[in-house]
């Protein structure tokens, strides 16, 4: 296959002259490089590159086929490449974003839409059933009541104020559905974050504690999410992930109501719970709209809890504060932990 | 034989076919076609790739399609190579599987 040799694999970091040919195809297309990004594939022919993909974990960003090169198929070859390139680093369920105009292109390339923000975006992924196999999944752990509700936790880690926000919403709440972030992008490993927080809700009789998944807070759906403590971003971008919830995770589960702890500190969140409220509220959706309810932060002694705070306390190895912050379960395991833990957050 | 793992094989370009397979949970065998000429030949294609994975005895796993408009010996070489990775098959009955 001759046509495929013209295809091959750049690290941006240490291609910074073909970078900048990447980075003009992208320009002339509308489009930004985008940081994260690892690794592109890109196509030259006659000396230029004339198509690329780029792929930050598993989402395929930053595509472009040269104007004068289109209508000849290189657009599935890239497709394919890129499809190849995430298999081979043990990627199989990928998602991308597109504009809207172009789901067509990546429909040949067997995605399939999941959510649009009309105009603007739309998030597709490479299965046409992984959805449904999900919300099916979750539907048979649906509950019957007037008020369901769900809370979302990174818990990096499990803090009084989370277990103060799952109180409150359970108190309120028929049966409260609990999901951790399965993302590994923070200081705390998944498996450590989500043990933490079922010890922390054992007490509850009436709570689902969920394993997380790509569809809500990942990389894919909320990349904004797991960059806060590296850069300053000026937008969240949260609206897929929130329409995600509303249109596929709550139907399926039944949720009615959305609980979330007021954010004093992270602006990102801050931000992400303001967009909560427009968009399971407010938006016009097939999808019945949720009822989100802010529950102010536990405190101590006048500050309020945050695992921000937790996380910078334990970098200076500070447990007589962290005592006062955390249950016992999250204590012990930080106490035993930290050594290992490194000095710089995320 | 069960998908263990997930792997793919095949390309997107035309008279091709991707092929995905990855373990299922509910240890049933599920197949999803999506082809550019379903309409023509959807009830040919789903006969070729139920044969080949009979012919592997793949007892379980999602099996996803997105074809091209590839012939029949396309199809049946690019399920093969998909199962055999997935499944982390070794030791390979090439004859059985013509």
């Amino acid at each position: 296959m001759s046509a495929t040799r013209d295809f091959y694999i750049i690290q941006p970091k240490d291609s910074p002259p073909e970078m900048a040919e990447v980075r003009k195809l992208l320009t002339t297309n509308d489009l930004e490089l985008d940081d994260e990004i690892e690794q592109f594939v890109v196509c030259r022919r006659e000396g230029r590159i004339v198509a690329c993909a780029g792929l930050d974990h598993y989402t395929i960003k930053c595509v472009a086929v040269s104007e004068d090169r289109r209508g000849e198929s290189l657009s599935l070859q890239l497709g394919s490449e890129v499809v190849k390139l995430a298999a081979e680093r043990g990627q199989y369920h990928l998602f991308l974003y597109s504009a809207p105009r172009n789901l067509p292109f990546f429909r040949g390339w067997g995605f399939y839409p999941l959510i649009e923000v009309p105009r603007l975006v739309v998030m597709m992924e490479n299965s046409p059933v992984a959805i449904k196999i999900y919300c099916d999944r979750l539907r048979k752990q649906r509950r019957q009541g007037r008020q369901i509700g769900a809370i979302v936790l990174n818990a990096n880690p499990f803090t009084l104020g989370h277990r103060y926000l799952v109180e409150q919403a359970a108190a309120a709440c028929d049966w409260l559905h609990v999901f951790v972030v399965k993302e590994d992008a923070s200081l705390f490993s998944y498996d450590a974050r989500f043990a933490l927080v079922a010890a922390g809700v054992e007490h509850i009789g009436h709570l689902t504690l969920h394993a997380g998944s790509d569809y809500i807070i990942s990389r894919a759906t909320f990349p904004g999410y797991f960059l806060k403590e590296k850069t300053i971003i000026d937008h969240s971008w949260a609206a897929i992930d929130l329409l995600l919830f509303r249109q596929y995770i709550a139907p399926a589960l039944g949720i009615t109501h959305r609980y979330v702890g007021t954010e004093p500190f992270d602006p990102v969140t801050n931000h992400y719970n303001a967009d909560m409220k427009h968009l399971l509220q407010q938006t016009p959706s097939a999808a019945p709209p949720i009822t989100v309810l802010e529950v102010p932060r536990a405190s101590i002694n006048g500050t309020p809890i945050s695992a921000t705070e937790v996380r910078r306390l334990l970098t200076r190895r500070d447990f007589t504060r962290i005592k006062q912050l955390v249950p016992d379960a999250t204590f012990q395991f930080l106490e035993n932990e930290c050594p290992r833990v490194p000095q710089t957050a995320e | 034989m069960k998908v263990l793992k997930e792997a793919i094989a095949g390309t997107l370009e035309s008279s091709d076919l991707l092929v995905k397979v990855a373990p299922s949970e509910k240890e049933t065998l599920d197949i999803v076609i999506k082809s550019e000429v379903i309409k023509q030949f959807g009830k040919q294609i789903r006969r070729v790739v139920t044969e080949t994975l009979g012919k592997l005895s793949v007892s379980a796993g999602s099996i996803v399609i997105e074809d091209k408009g590839a012939l029949d010996c396309v199809i049946q070489a690019r399920v093969q190579a998909a199962v055999l990775r997935g499944c982390g098959s070794e030791d390979i009955d090439w004859r059985r599987l013509s």
